[in-house]
């Protein structure tokens, strides 16, 4: 191996060459895929086909293709994947993912041949094992043919076993009269250069195809749609007013707890101050989160909300895509967070964790910035005037969704036997904070088509806000199991099974291979619309709020909210 | 008039003139200033010059590239008529504002804008001489001249939008005036207003607050360097609840002092920050920007708090207006350099507290005692050795009319560090964010009078005040430093006691 990679360094000829091999698996490359032009998903077509704007002339190219490279690379279990087609395929089927299989596992196979063609070299590494490996190549790139490949490839080991005895020469001067009508007499280390390309942008083009195959689904989740989603719990039920209700923009307009309007005008529409109590209300759910999850073992963090694209991608969202919910910062490679999940998963990105030190816990407290890109904004204002109880985007509504908000997550870094259990832990703390608040809402187990990429399994909780007339959203508890781990390099050196002797040298790594921790997020307190629960289902018929008994000490003891004597 | 601009709008002449008048007005907005050329500030040539690129025929009104975005309500006959003051000013505060254009820029508009009123009444006054009836010789020679003057009136008109525009842009980076007891030279002619407590003799070695935080396990500058990149950081631990200690007793004490508490958008338009006196858009600015929008992430709550009420007039009995915002701040920190950078003293996110005043003018003066009394009195109680500086001429940003800046002994880092500032920005700010009030008539109304009535005098600007009541990592750099005891603990100052759940010591972990 490290001859041939010497020798193929050392080649003179690298620059400014006309490799028809070369050509031959560049187009093979740039080929788009027949399934792929039937594929519904233009995106994934996008990825991968090479644009066509690409000079085929191949002599230009610096390495591999520019602006499809990725910038980082997730440790894919491509093997697994290929065992498990059927499954996969089912999954992402059944997550209405766009990720394209098929041309994962082409591209996979088409890299192991060229990986197997690579290191066939090494066993002969003379013209004659170079000339075999530019015929196995010449087949290769013959996509027709693709189906002979493995019979080829036998024939190849045929061939080559028999010229590592002795070798008719006339047999080898036929094989050598092809292989200069196929190559035109061109330089076989030009060839070699160009393989070895080939092999970097093939396996950026595996990458980049494979990172958009979502995880693996916990069996018990539920298959279908949205509305699939099962019912795991419910707490309280719905308040019934003696009086009719206001909504929580009309309650913080009485009670001057918002600018909205002040807000739109410096930053844009969905902006907003938070005024007077609503600061103070702001504050103590923070402090009350961080103060009641951190009594349960995990550790406080406030962490930056500006982070590299790069750590963005590796936790599963996409800062570059269309429509993207990523705030980037100009002249940069930085973006803002959209949830502290970002920064407390690269927290340990590229390292091996003790195993004696998990799980890792920590609740952490940040500001979210969310473009809400594709958020009905206009029609909100439009449609709610008349008919709010049937507007469709009247969860847009007030502090229901805006730009930039507080928020207390927790996450976990665990062992992957451990990761359902914790993911029970999480929703249980969840569901404790909110029953603590007095406020109704369910929990749910949400269906396949309703889970991002990264999630093995999610809970979400709905509570009902009374004044919006409908369950929102105000947290979610994800599984994420390796998901993230294998793009954020984060493993662990599990221990021995047998406990060590006593007289063992202390501090010695024994223990197996590395693997891959396990990661679990949730919200422990997303500000703006628990102010929504708290405004909407605690007030009062004079306009006041009642504000629930656990957030009082964090508020001096404030008992209520009152509208100001005028 | 009307009748005017219908005869105007038909004309079919309008396109393709040639006005010798225009020319010559062109060619002096083009032409570069002497003094301007031997001008030490490359950057106000760039805004000043008009490129040559630009072709003079082809205007479609105004240079594009040094447009305005947005108009400062400057006072350009106060500025003629008290000239040498300026001068001296612009002098004393080491400003690159070019006075001399200003007025030169200002000289021309007027005198363009004279002969723009006097060309229209021309063409007015030709226009009411074709309403009767008239031999067609005559009127035919009163068309001609009404469409001479109406072309020779849109190519004026078109230069005084692009004059206005320049005198703007110019005229936008001449600084605030200056307190009169303000200390004239560079940094070091900055006055010791005040000085609390004394360097605090340790009895044992000392730590900087990047080692103690080390070993109480406080922060994470490696993995925040990874994630993020250098001078972001994670609080870790007790960290955290120093942090929201601190936040929560300034909006506490703050507040209690009737200002209003508020939290802040974070993302605001480029506009906003440039009102108040920032440059989002200048090389080596202190200002993130959103990629693709005209947004910015703020560097302190003093830019979202002033917007709040821009484009306003406030009535007269709601000021002042005092609010305590808390936000993040976001810091570029582009050419921050050397040893003061060190840990957590300058970092690319914070939290801080920030008090906002708008308020009448002759009250700004008193607010800004009150505002550095505050502040004194918020350190004092978290017991810290500090001095208050009145900062000398050299050491104001544009906006200030005076500032004062407290430092505070850090004796890890073995030196005073700023760990705020209050700051009168007179009718700087307002000026540019359009925050007026009409003061109310100098005689109490009648109690007959119908209420509700708009009375009193034309509107005026407000003044604006803003003063740090608490940059957390500073304050974290000043209590662990300051109290730190032999065994590595940190004694928590008794005022955030409370909002720590009563915590005391911060101990290292036992093993």
């Amino acid at each position: 191996m490290l001859t041939c990679g010497r020798f193929l360094s050392t080649s003179s000829a690298a620059t400014a060459s006309f490799s028809p091999l070369r050509t031959l698996t560049r187009s093979l490359l740039r080929r788009p895929h027949p399934r792929l032009l039937s594929s519904a998903s233009a995106a994934a077509a996008t990825t991968a086909v090479e644009p066509d704007t690409k000079g085929s002339g191949g002599g230009a190219s610096g390495g591999g293709g520019g602006a499809l490279r990725p910038q980082w690379k997730a440790s894919i279990d491509f093997k697994w994947i290929r065992d498990n087609r059927d499954t996969v395929a089912d999954n992402i089927r059944s997550r209405n993912s766009a990720a394209n299989l098929d041309l994962v596992l082409e591209l996979y196979d088409q890299y192991l041949a060229l990986q197997k063609v690579r290191s066939s070299q090494c066993a002969f590494c003379s013209n004659w094992g170079s000339f075999l490996i530019m015929l196995t190549m010449a087949t290769i790139s013959n996509y027709d043919r693709w189906q002979e490949v493995e019979r080829l490839r036998a024939e190849r080991n045929a061939v080559a076993n028999k010229m590592k005895g002795k070798l008719d020469p006339s047999v080898r001067q036929a094989l050598v009269e092809e292989g200069r009508i196929l190559f035109a007499g061109k330089n076989l280390k030009e060839a070699l250069t160009g393989l070895e390309e080939d092999l970097v942008e093939l396996t950026d083009k595996l990458q980049l195809e494979a990172q958009s195959i979502p995880n693996t689904t916990h069996p018990d989740v539920p298959v279908g749609g949205e509305e699939s989603s099962v019912i795991r719990k419910q707490v309280g039920s719905q308040r019934s007013f003696g009086f009719a209700i206001k909504d929580h923009l009309q309650l913080g307009k009485e009670l001057d707890l918002f600018d909205f309007d002040a807000a739109a005008e410096v930053s844009g529409s969905k902006f907003y101050y938070l005024k007077n109590e609503a600061v103070l209300l702001e504050m103590a759910l923070v402090n009350w989160a961080i103060s009641e999850v951190s009594k349960k073992g995990f550790t406080p963090l406030i962490t930056p909300e500006i982070v590299r694209s790069s750590v963005v991608e590796k936790c599963g969202f996409q800062p570059r895509a269309q429509n993207t919910q990523v705030y980037s910062i100009e002249n940069s490679d930085q973006c803002l967070i959209g949830t502290a999940e970002i920064p407390v998963g690269g927290i340990h990105m590229d390292s091996i964790l003790l195993e004696s030190t998990l799980p890792l816990k920590y609740v952490a407290y940040s500001h979210c910035f969310r473009t809400e890109a594709g958020a009905a904004g206009a029609a909100t204002r439009l449609c709610l005037v008349k008919l709010p109880s049937l507007c469709p985007f009247i969860l847009n509504r007030g502090l229901y969704r805006v730009h930039q908000f507080s928020k207390v997550e927790m996450f976990i870094f665990c062992r992957p036997e451990e990761s359902d259990k914790w993911h029970e832990e999480l929703i249980t703390i969840e569901e404790d904070l909110y029953a603590s608040l007095g406020l109704h809402f369910k929990t749910l187990d949400m269906a396949t088509g309703d889970l991002g990429a990264p999630a093995y399994r999610k809970f979400d909780i709905e509570a009902w806000m009374p004044g919006l007339e409908r369950y929102g959203e105000i947290s979610s508890a994800s599984n994420c199991t390796d998901y993230q781990s294998r793009r954020l390099g984060i493993r662990y050196r599990p221990a021995p099974s047998e406990p060590p002797l006593p007289s063992a040298k202390k501090g010695k790594a024994a223990g197996g291979p590395t693997q891959f921790v396990h990661t679990l997020n949730a919200t422990a307190v997303a500000v703006p619309r628990l102010i929504v629960c708290i405004l909407e289902n605690f007030q009062q018929e004079d306009g006041s709020i009642v504000i629930p008994e656990p957030l009082r000490p964090f508020m001096g003891g404030v008992e209520v909210l009152s509208p100001k004597s005028k």
